[in-house]
């Protein structure tokens, strides 16, 4: 009973276990270069960073990173949209327009990409975390993640950093691709830009 | 296995002494018998535990110290092990121990998914953790189908289970692409002729099956989990008549099917509030049901059905008890009740008993 598709015959031999290595090793290191393209070539942003959560801030190794991105109110985006089609777990895309003091404000929300996108707008794919309100209701509004609210710090460095995110002296630096895929590359702590240099 | 053995050797001696068997027959047998063995089950099991530990100690490691090690230095880490596994599993499959190859496998497939986790972290990816398990559980099929590992296709099947069940939790709606990765390892199984893994499918889907019941509906579809299970028992009883061949299906088909439309009575009885007269009507039938198994199992020598028929009862008369302990029946109606129903079932067992007794007798 030799298991075999169109000839191949499958097994622990030298040949499929290459193919194994291989295969993995290429998955995890195409994660890595997607990681490190988006962290160079993506539209770097810098985002305020606001306490989440001040009794629990640290759970295990990373600190949890709030945005004043979200949770978005319907009643507050032009047009009072309603946030149809986004509901919890769904894809959501913000757009983000600039303001003239530089800051980052939500301009629109969407479960598809938009088309068109402005001048000094940028767009940040992210997944609903919670929807609250009826659809349509004036309390409506969204929560969304992006992906970059976790800042992973080594054992025992996190009081430091605790204390900076109450005293609102720490902003994310974030990197926004082409696709809407956001991801942090490193902190800017009184004023200080804090990366890990690129792998390669 | 070696209950197996030690029974054989008992009926040896008696089919000898009888004159069924002759001295180069018992010869053969045990010949043959020696042969089949797994003296290596041992060795091999605690292989598997050796390469999970191994993978736990690698990944913390890494994540213990990567403030120290250089990024660079942890990605090499981390390949090399998932590497070594792999080579490991070619050695061990040249010296013949293909047990141990295939913990060393399993040990790769889990530094695969570690590697998954501390690229994560490495880069402040926070990501949608679901993704990653399935991401792994891909990984993990590959491995099982390509190195005919059932150990990887196992873990696969746990991991598919596990990212079904976050996606559920998550949407807090059925997640069919589930059912997309359960039918892949489950096709592997058939293919590697697997029977374990089948029982890992079959268990999955009832967990599945179950858990529609607290999705669909608001989380109020538990007559469709009911119907699911019985549909599973009336068709495998049904195959059967058709095609006599697959009667080995038919057993672990029964229990599952039985333990599914169990969950499901259990949630509309004791879930969903029911009326008196609605409940009443319900454990009557949740009760015939077991009843039921208990006599088809008994009539066709299928003790794992008998035995689930008593557990069934039990737990149904046990829950029965708790919730109405001075509600709708009072604990003495209770018990008048449940003991009517098990006198009906000894008067049953005893018919049942005589008629095999009946045509034992008389072949």
């Amino acid at each position: 009973m030799s298991n075999t598709i169109g000839g191949w015959r499958f097994g622990p031999t030298w040949r499929w276990l290459g193919v194994a290595a291989v295969v993995q090793t290429a998955v995890l290191w195409t994660i890595i270069a997607q990681r490190q393209a988006l962290l160079r070539d993506g539209k770097e942003i810098v985002l305020p960073v606001v306490p989440v959560d001040p009794r629990d801030l640290f759970r295990g190794d990373y600190v949890t990173l709030g945005y004043d991105l979200t949770p978005i109110k319907a009643m507050a985006l032009d047009g009072r949209p309603s946030f149809d089609g986004l509901s919890k777990g769904a894809i959501a895309y913000v757009t983000l327009r600039q303001s003239v003091d530089d800051s980052w404000q939500v301009r629109s929300v969407s479960p598809r990409r938009p088309d068109r996108i402005d001048d000094g707008e940028l767009v940040m794919k992210g997944r609903v975390a919670y929807h609250f309100g009826a659809a349509g209701s004036p309390d409506e509004s969204i929560d969304v993640r992006f992906g970059i609210e976790r800042y992973f710090v080594p054992e025992g460095t996190g009081a430091l950093l605790e204390t900076k995110l109450r005293d609102k002296a720490i902003k994310a630096l974030v990197a926004v691709g082409a696709d809407g895929a956001a991801g942090i590359k490193g902190l800017l702590i009184d004023g200080q830009r804090h990366e890990d240099p690129p792998l390669f | 296995m070696l209950g197996y053995k030690k029974r054989l050797a008992a009926d040896l001696s008696r089919w000898k002494s009888n004159g069924w068997l002759t001295d180069v027959g018992e010869a053969q047998i045990a010949r043959e018998l020696a042969s089949n063995r797994r003296d290596f089950g041992l060795a091999s099991a605690l292989g598997v535990l050796a390469s999970v530990l191994l993978a736990f100690a690698v990944m913390s490691f890494v994540a213990a110290h990567w403030a120290d090690i250089p990024r660079g230095a942890r990605l090499a880490i981390l390949f090399g092990s998932m590497w070594s596994g792999y080579a490991a599993a070619g050695v061990l499959t040249g010296r013949g121990h293909r047990g141990m190859s295939d913990a060393a496998i399993l040990f790769a497939v889990a530094v695969f998914g570690a590697s998954i986790a501390l690229i994560s972290q490495m880069f402040h990816i926070e990501g949608h953790a679901p993704d990653g398990v399935a991401l792994w559980a891909a990984g993990a099929f590959l491995s099982g189908v390509v190195l005919r590992s059932s150990a990887a296709l196992a873990f696969a099947m746990v991991l598919v289970a596990v990212w079904g069940g976050m996606e559920t939790v998550e949407r807090e709606a059925v997640f069919w692409p589930f059912l997309v990765g359960w039918t892949a390892v489950s096709s592997a199984f058939v293919w590697q002729r697997w029977r374990p893994g089948l029982h890992l499918s079959a268990l999955t889907l009832s967990a599945f099956v179950i858990a529609l019941g607290y999705v669909l509906s608001d989380g109020h579809d538990h007559a469709l989990v009911v119907a699911l299970g019985l549909m599973a028992v009336v068709s495998v009883l049904a195959i059967e008549r058709l095609e006599p061949a697959w009667h080995v299906a038919v057993e672990p088909v029964v229990g599952y099917g039985l333990v599914t439309t169990f969950f499901g009575a259990m949630a509309l009885q004791f879930g969903e509030n029911p009326t008196g007269v609605a409940l009443i009507v319900m454990a009557s039938l949740t009760l015939l049901l077991m009843v039921g198994a208990i006599a088809y199992g008994m009539s066709t020598h299928r003790s794992s059905t008998i035995w689930l028929g008593y557990l069934g009862f039990s737990i149904e008369i046990l829950a029965l008890y708790v919730n109405t302990i001075g509600t709708i029946l009072g604990t003495s109606l209770f018990f008048l009740v449940a003991g009517v129903l098990v006198a009906a079932l000894a008067a049953l067992a005893w018919r049942l008993a005589h008629r095999t007794a009946k045509s034992e007798a008389s072949p």
